[in-house]
């Protein structure tokens, strides 16, 4: 494939789009969904972005070379083996823990953090818009050349301040202004308060307006891309990071939790030629990103990637998929900060929390909200506990 | 001092169209603004001294002397910038004005890393730091510190551009020196804003890499400040700015490495912004 670029939505959850199955805030990304495979049982590698994106960017885990805030120089990033390859690579994004700071500029020709610029409160990150302009520019630069993109919207993260015109889509009752609406981002969300169930379901809507915003963002995108007459030789590859939670596990926005509202989460390939949605019910994951645009472009297999490619769809193998982070909000004790996993094999999902040395075991397909805890009574407890026990500090710093 | 390096002919000369497209781009400069319209922003580091270098010759070139010249002092300098600084100004006659927003410092006390109170500051002030979205009730006197920045650097340029009715400012910046930048122009307009008067900024020499810059310096001979010399690559407050090397900067593997790896205010402005996204 001539381009390949990588579309990355920072805190949206799948139970928001309209194609899988949710109360649609996505008429735009729902409307290109016949060209798209769309995966229903997709898995970030870990449920916030310091932990998601050594998965998205380097096909490892995060914990895998202990627990380092700079990007280890052993992880080899998806930008450096395309550049080696003799495309093109940019990156834009606004989000400081995948900034040139911590080292995630390696293999880039271009790449835009924004960390140089001033944000303001309400809005502390570049919206779509005017990255899509910078996108833009850059793309006029390429001269028809194959390139690899990569694209990371902010707009859907805390402090859940849309705009009014978004806020009126999705309930045009709401009556609340900006200042009231950071007030309950600092007052509720950063204290993680979930005591009032009305102003839960009104973040959960302001969240949403969200989504609808960036639905437009990439509409735009993808508008840019047929004006310059590159949408019919790119393949784009659209996911997120992680999603947010409202009170389904007694929480709010994205910590150390790893239930399905964080880590199911929405990945589509979007294909020029394809006339058709192909769904997939493969389990797969966030790792599996760039062994794909290994393969897209063509390029020799990467070893240091522990993902796979996903397509094709038919070799693609049958496994389990794994997940990572360090506990930050539910630790107790001062200090080091502890561990949390989980392992997904077939339907069966197991959680290990070390802050508090305790199991969970769900059936994904009985129990999808994970409300039922069979740890206690199934037979496959202490094989899937095995399979955890072994990564739990594997890394001894 | 020189700079102990071979740089061929055939460099010199790929310098030397280098430093005419500058040339141009400070002529057009002065197509555009009256002289005294204009003025230049310097540090003493290696970008605006080759910048204020190339406008010195378009306006030896025209008879007319330097444009006011405009230093901001951060109460944090470098003693080896400082005399630079006073050499160049006798040698090139630099009309120069040394800015200091003289409240932050008095309400720090001249002391570095002192807490500095909003209450405690003239209203210029406090209103630049409403703009920018501060609502805090102090912060640390660091110039590298984002706030501190704002105020000590951002509010002083705004003041020197409206005190001398500046419509044009000279810069040095590159494209290299930061992937953001890959965007920039040699004339970008900036309209009139709230406390930030209109004016258009000039960067003649955005083209040169970091590499051009010292073959630059080594071919026609420029001056530099000795710090350089001794290992560091670029130059900010003395207490932040840190030497990655002891071996003259132009002799360092400057394609590979980070210019601005030294810098703590890269680390402060990403932890300001987990902070915003309510991460801390």
């Amino acid at each position: 494939m001539k381009n390949v670029i990588l579309l990355t939505i920072d805190t949206l959850r799948k139970d928001v789009l309209g194609c899988y199955g949710g109360e649609s805030f996505t008429p735009f990304i729902d409307s290109i969904q016949d060209n798209c495979i769309r995966f229903n049982k997709a898995y970030s590698p870990g449920p916030y972005t310091q932990a998601a994106f050594p998965g998205i960017l380097t096909s490892s885990y995060y914990l895998e070379y202990g627990r380092q805030k700079m990007l280890s120089e052993r992880r080899v990033l998806i930008s450096e083996v395309v550049k080696k390859g003799g495309i093109a690579t940019a990156g834009f994004h606004s989000n400081p823990y995948i900034s040139t700071y911590f080292g995630w500029n390696r293999g880039w020709d271009v790449f835009y953090d924004s960390m140089e610029e001033e944000v303001n409160d309400k809005v502390p990150y570049i919206k779509a818009d005017v990255l899509n302009k910078k996108v833009h520019d850059w793309l006029k630069s390429c001269q028809d050349k194959p390139f690899f993109l990569w694209v990371h919207y902010m707009d859907v993260h805390e402090p859940y301040v849309p705009e009014w015109k978004y806020i009126e889509i999705v309930d045009p009752s709401i009556q609340i202004d900006e200042e009231e609406m950071f007030r309950l981002f600092r007052d509720v969300v950063l204290k993680r308060d979930v005591s009032d169930k009305e102003v839960v379901e009104l973040l959960k809507k302001l969240y949403c307006a969200h989504v609808r915003e960036i639905d437009d963002g990439v509409k735009e995108f993808f508008g840019i891309l047929e004006k310059d007459n590159l949408l019919k030789e790119s393949v784009i590859i659209i996911t997120s990071d992680h999603g947010d939670e409202f009170g389904e596990h007694g929480g709010l926005s994205h910590d150390g939790k790893m239930y399905s509202e964080l880590v199911n989460v929405p990945l589509f390939i979007y294909e020029p030629s394809r006339e058709k949605t192909e769904v997939c019910d493969i389990l797969v994951s966030g790792l599996d990103v760039p062994p794909t645009i290994v393969y897209l472009f063509g390029l020799d297999s990467v070893d240091a990637f522990e993902g796979h490619p996903l397509i094709p769809l038919e070799d693609y193998p049958t496994r389990g998929a794994f997940g990572e982070a360090v506990d930050k909000h539910g630790s107790r004790e001062k200090g080091e900060e502890k561990e949390v996993h989980y392992y997904l094999e077939g339907d069966l999902k197991i959680i290990y929390c070390e802050t508090d040395d305790s199991w969970e075991l769900y059936d994904l397909k009985a129990d999808p909200k994970e409300v039922n805890n069979i740890i206690e009574i199934s037979s496959v407890a202490e094989t899937m506990k095995q399979k955890v026990r072994r990564r739990v500090r594997r890394y001894q710093a | 001092m020189a700079i102990d390096k071979e740089i061929s002919e055939k460099r010199k000369r790929q310098c030397a169209k280098l430093v005419d497209i500058s040339k141009d781009i400070v002529r057009q400069a002065f197509d555009r603004f009256k002289p005294e319209e204009l003025g230049t922003t310097w540090t003493g580091g290696k970008d605006s001294t080759l910048t204020l270098w190339v406008t010195r010759h378009v306006c030896q070139e025209k008879g007319i002397p330097l444009p006011k010249a405009m230093i901001i002092g951060e109460g944090d300098e470098f003693e080896e910038i400082e005399e630079f600084v006073e050499k160049i100004k006798k040698e090139w006659d630099v009309s120069l004005e040394i800015c200091r927003n003289d409240d932050v410092l008095k309400a720090a006390n001249h002391t570095l890393n002192a807490p500095v109170k909003v209450k405690d500051l003239n209203e210029r002030n406090r209103a630049e730091l409403k703009r920018i979205g501060f609502d805090g009730e102090g912060f640390p006197f660091e110039a590298e510190s984002q706030v501190g920045n704002h105020l000590m650097k951002t509010v002083v340029f705004n003041e020197f551009l409206e005190r001398n009715n500046i419509k044009g400012i000279i810069q040095g910046l590159r494209w290299d020196e930061h992937p953001a930048r890959f965007n920039d122009e040699y004339f970008e307009h900036k309209e009139m804003a709230h406390l930030v008067p209109e004016h258009t900024r000039i960067r003649p020499i955005l083209h040169f890499t970091e590499k051009d810059l010292w073959d630059t310096y080594a071919a026609f001979n420029i001056p530099y400040c000795v710090l350089y010399e001794q290992g560091y690559r670029s130059l900010g407050a003395k207490t932040t700015t840190l030497k990655d090397s002891d071996i003259p900067a132009w002799e360092q593997d400057l394609e590979n490495t980070e210019e601005r790896g030294g810098r703590r205010q890269d680390k402060e402005k990403a932890m300001e912004r987990m902070r915003k996204l309510g991460y801390m």
